[in-house]
């Protein structure tokens, strides 16, 4: 077990891709960071550069307090879990366990009862003796989890090991690796693309976008204050709802208008956020989470400042909750445009409960839990709520 | 009627493109030709099992393939059978009558007895095996080491001896006859004539840029994740090619492996060039010195003896050497 650091990273590739830039990140001894953030940006790249497999181009990294930067990935002590197992297939289930121990030289006695354990935790025992061939996508990853287990490493490094098995199993893998981590106390780096794997698995997630670090924190915290638009947009399903408004003030409080449409912001949050008062008469990025709004059939009386009015697009029922999506009119550049060409139309999503009537073509009247509104400035993409610790350079 | 050779063409048709025929691995696609219980003929093919029901189709289709068979089998195995044939036929006989079916004066199993004995093909062919055993095992060497690094370590000046390499296999082997003879007799360095020894055989065999790049063609194709896991778990290059990579490339090295006997099996003219001692030559190289000396019929029973070796051989390591275990389950779900 040991902490691994990184201290200004990049990674510039022989074609000049900068991949990963300068990118500073603590992972606690024993702790669960998951680095997410949409494809290609240089999530898996940073895990190489921990795991060995990739130079690094600046800056240095630490494992256990030691820079490992010329050290051989054999060295480095970490075990890695590919993405497609990468299980040596002219190996038994119990060879392909073991071989990191054989070369490590562990006596035969140490190793099979280590082997035995690790198939035991995993559930593999039955099959120690099969090829890798003759078994299911779920044992396959099992296997790849035992050969990271049974070496007893300093850290785990994970790179989607989910995206290959179906969702139902994805789910169940996904708690096996939680509580495996949890048992075991390795410090683990866990890349994925997924939003509700970092959600539910990591300690603290680390978002990445196009190589640089936008946010790090705990699931929590990234998704009730995120640093900015981008981490707004991706933490959070369905994705939160971004529109171009305007902060005014009537009647003495801040009223953010957006197209036809205007939301008064509750008191208390402007006495918690009073930054938002600079913004008074300025334009802003609004953000609303799906679920903060609400089919006005099931919230009491409400002021009228909550309600917003539009014609339901498009339902979509999934038993436990509804999502509504509606067009507002709006001077977008933040949220979802309808169509490619029209930017002035953006398509927002509501999500409510499933008993709702509503159905395409109906006029939508819904309440928006005002408490929580997010807003973010136009020009950087940052959240106007200062009391996060913005990364520098992170731009939406 | 027609969705089952729907489905079955599609499974086929997908693990061929799936696997290609480079692709490591994989089985080669296994023809187990099913017979449909309902028409009693295949049902693998352009005809659909409804159209077999046609006694048209039936008794033309039946017909041809009746007559694309026996020309076949006279155009491929004709030859041999007469070799077979004639064998054991009186050397008289086989003048006279040389296409005859029978045998008039009886069969000459002493043919093959004289052959074993005076002609000792039994002796050129253990110096023929001798080679093709050394050949087989410097070419793989080269082979496999050559495309491991080229493939799998990839140091910096990988790519400009790959070039190199191509660019070998656009120059006839006969252009390099007189340097390389040149080089035997005297080689750099060493300086010492490998003349009459079956080194001088053996190492030039080895220089065989086609199975380099057969070889490397091969090892780009495995996943990489699986060195990478390998690194990781410790492995350092020399472990990773034996634990590794050669295990999961069983199938091309029997390909190469049949090559390579093969063509030094029928290998004529390096042999002779530079194995001048009789004692050491191949029977490659014998049987057309002994040809004025011997008679007819024992030296077609040398021949068939010498065609016969390598036919077993490969009929019994072909299965061994076709079918690799496969990389089933190394990557994906
Ligand atoms: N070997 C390479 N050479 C050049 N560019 C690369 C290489 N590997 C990855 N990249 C680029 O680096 C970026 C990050 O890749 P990667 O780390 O694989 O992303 P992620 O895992 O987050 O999807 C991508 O734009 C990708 O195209
Ligand atoms: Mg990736």
């Amino acid at each position: 077990m040991a902490a691994i650091e990184f201290q200004g990273v990049s990674k510039v590739f022989a074609d000049g891709t900068r991949a990963v830039d300068s990118l500073d990140l603590m992972v606690n001894e024993a702790e669960f960071m998951v680095l997410v953030g949409p494809s290609g940006c240089g999530k898996t790249t940073a895990l190489r550069m921990v795991a060995g497999l990739e130079e690094i181009s600046e800056g240095t990294i630490l494992i256990g307090g030691n820079v490992v930067n010329d050290v051989s990935p054999k060295e480095r002590d970490i075990a890695m879990v590919f993405q497609n197992y990468a299980l040596y297939p002219h190996m038994s289930v119990a060879d392909n366990l073991g071989f990191g121990l054989k070369l490590r030289k562990v006596p035969r006695s140490e190793r099979r009862r280590r082997i035995q354990q690790a198939a035991e935790t995993l559930g593999l025992e039955p099959y120690l003796d099969r090829k890798p061939r003759a078994l299911s996508g779920g044992q396959r990853q099992r296997v790849a989890m035992g050969r990271a287990i049974v070496r007893e490493p300093r850290a785990f490094l994970m790179d989607e090991p989910l995206s290959n098995l179906d969702a139902k199993l994805r789910v169940q893998v996904r708690a096996e690796i939680h509580s495996l981590q949890r048992v075991s106390g390795v410090t683990t780096i866990y890349v994925t693309h997924d939003q509700t794997e970092a959600m539910t698995m990591g300690d603290r997630i680390a978002v990445l976008r196009d190589g640089t670090l936008q946010q790090v924190d705990t699931p929590e915290r990234v998704y009730q204050r995120p640093a900015n638009q981008f981490v707004a947009g991706f933490i959070g399903s369905p994705a939160m709802n971004l529109v171009d408004a305007r902060l005014t003030r009537a009647n003495g409080s801040l009223v953010a208008h957006f197209g036809d449409h205007s939301l008064e912001v509750d008191n208390e949050l402007v006495a918690e956020h009073p930054e938002l008062l600079a913004y008074e008469g300025k334009d802003v990025v609004l953000g609303i989470r799906p679920e903060d709004l609400e089919d006005a059939a099931f919230v009491g009386e409400v002021p009228p400042g909550r309600i917003l009015e539009a014609v339901c697009n498009l339902r979509e029922a999934l038993g436990s909750e509804e999502l509504l999506h509606f067009p507002v009119t709006a001077e977008a550049n933040a949220g979802e445009p309808i169509g490619l060409l029209d930017r002035k139309n953006v398509m927002l999503l509501a999500r409510v409960d499933p008993q709702s009537k509503m159905r395409e073509g109906d006029r939508l009247r819904l309440v928006a839990d005002t408490r929580r509104l997010y807003f973010f400035d136009p020009t950087t993409g940052r959240a106007i709520f200062a009391d996060q610790k913005q990364v520098p350079g992170a731009k939406s | 009627m027609i969705t089952p050779w729907i489905r079955r063409h599609r499974k086929s048709s997908k693990s061929v493109s799936s696997q290609g025929l480079m692709l490591p691995g994989h089985r080669m696609p296994r023809i187990r030709r099913r017979r449909n219980p309902v028409s009693g003929l295949t049902n693998q093919g352009l005809i659909s099992p409804s159209d077999w029901k046609r006694p048209s189709v039936r008794w033309g289709v039946g017909a041809t393939h009746m007559l694309l068979l026996v020309a076949l089998v006279v155009i491929g195995l004709g030859p041999l059978l007469w070799l077979a044939k004639a064998a054991i036929t009186p050397t008289n006989d086989i003048f006279n009558h040389p296409l005859s079916l029978t045998f008039a004066h009886g069969a000459a199993w002493s043919n093959l007895r004289t052959a074993w004995s005076t002609v000792q093909v039994g002796h050129y062919l253990l110096n023929t095996i001798e080679i093709c055993f050394g050949s087989w095992l410097v070419q793989l060497t080269v082979a496999t080491t050559g495309g491991y690094v080229l493939s799998v370590l990839r140091p910096r000046y990988a790519r400009v001896v790959t070039a190199m390499l191509l660019v070998t296999l656009f120059l006839p082997a006969i252009v390099l006859l007189v340097p390389l003879y040149l080089m035997i007799v005297n080689p750099p360095l060493i300086h010492h004539s490998f003349m009459n020894s079956y080194w001088a055989v053996w190492l030039p065999a080895g220089a065989s840029s086609f199975n380099v790049i057969i070889m490397k063609r091969f090892f780009d194709n495995l996943p990489r994740e699986l060195f990478e896991a390998a690194r990781i778990d410790g492995a350092g290059p020399v472990r990773l090619f034996f634990s590794v990579v050669l295990p999961m490339s069983k199938p091309i090295l029997g390909v190469v492996s049949v090559f390579a006997f093969i063509a030094e099996w029928k290998n004529f003219l390096w042999p002779f060039l530079v194995l001048q001692d009789p004692n050491k030559q191949p029977i490659s190289v014998r049987l057309p010195a002994i040809a004025g000396q011997t008679q007819l019929g024992v030296f077609l029973a040398a021949m068939l003896i010498a065609c016969i070796v390598p036919i077993v051989g490969f009929l019994i390591f072909q299965r061994s050497f076709l079918r690799g275990s496969g990389l089933g389950g190394a990557i994906k779900g």
